[in-house]
C-alpha cells in the first residue's frame, strides 16, 4: 500500500549507550509524487482549504505523528 | 471606559475573508504555472468578486480594511483605532 512515510535503518554502534532504535521514518509531501500539477484536480470548500492548509485534496499532508500517542498504548 | 466588544458576526465576516483570499493565494499561484487553465481562471474572477463583495460588507460595518487608497475612509481618520488584527 503507498505510503509517504518512508522507513530506513540507522547505523547501531556496539558502543551506543542507550538501546538502539532499529528502524526510524520520515514522512514525504505528497507533491513529490505528482510532477506536474493536473488542471481540474478535485477541490475543498474555501472553509475547508483554508483549515487544512492547501485548495486541493491530493495536497493534503497532516503530517501524521507515526507513533502511537501516549494515551492509545 | 469598557471597551467595545466586536460581536460574533465580526468573526464570522473575516473568517470568510480568510478562506476567499486564501483560495485567491492558491489560485494565484497555481495559475503562474497553469496561466490556460480556463476554468481555474474563471474561478479565480469569481472568488475574486466574492472577496469584493465581503470587504465592502466588512468596510460598511467595521472601518477600513486596507490602507493607501485600498480602503475608504470614515471620518474622523479612524484606520488606527483599535482593535489591530492581532488584538481581534
Amino acid at each position: 500500500m503507498h505510503t509517504n512515510r518512508k522507513f530506513y535503518e540507522p547505523y547501531v554502534s556496539p558502543f551506543d549507550p542507550c538501546p538502539p532504535i532499529r528502524v526510524k521514518s520520515y514522512s514525504t509531501p505528497p507533491n513529490l509524487y505528482m510532477g506536474f500539477q493536473p488542471p481540474g484536480l478535485e477541490q475543498y470548500t474555501a472553509r475547508a482549504a483554508l483549515q487544512k492548509g492547501t485548495l486541493w485534496k491530493a495536497f493534503y499532508d497532516p503530517y501524521p505523528y507515526p507513533y502511537p500517542s501516549k494515551r492509545e498504548e | 471606559m469598557s471597551q467595545k466588544q466586536l460581536p460574533k458576526e465580526y468573526y464570522e465576516l473575516l473568517e470568510e475573508l480568510q478562506a476567499v483570499d486564501f483560495v485567491l493565494v492558491e489560485l494565484t499561484l497555481y495559475l503562474d504555472t497553469h496561466p490556460n487553465d480556463f476554468e481555474a481562471i474563471q474561478q479565480f474572477n469569481e472568488y475574486a468578486k466574492m472577496k469584493k463583495q465581503l470587504k465592502k460588507r466588512y468596510e460598511k460595518e467595521y472601518g477600513p480594511l486596507q490602507q493607501y487608497g485600498n480602503s475608504y475612509s470614515n471620518y474622523p481618520w479612524d484606520w488606527k483605532d483599535a482593535p489591530w488584527p492581532w488584538q481581534v
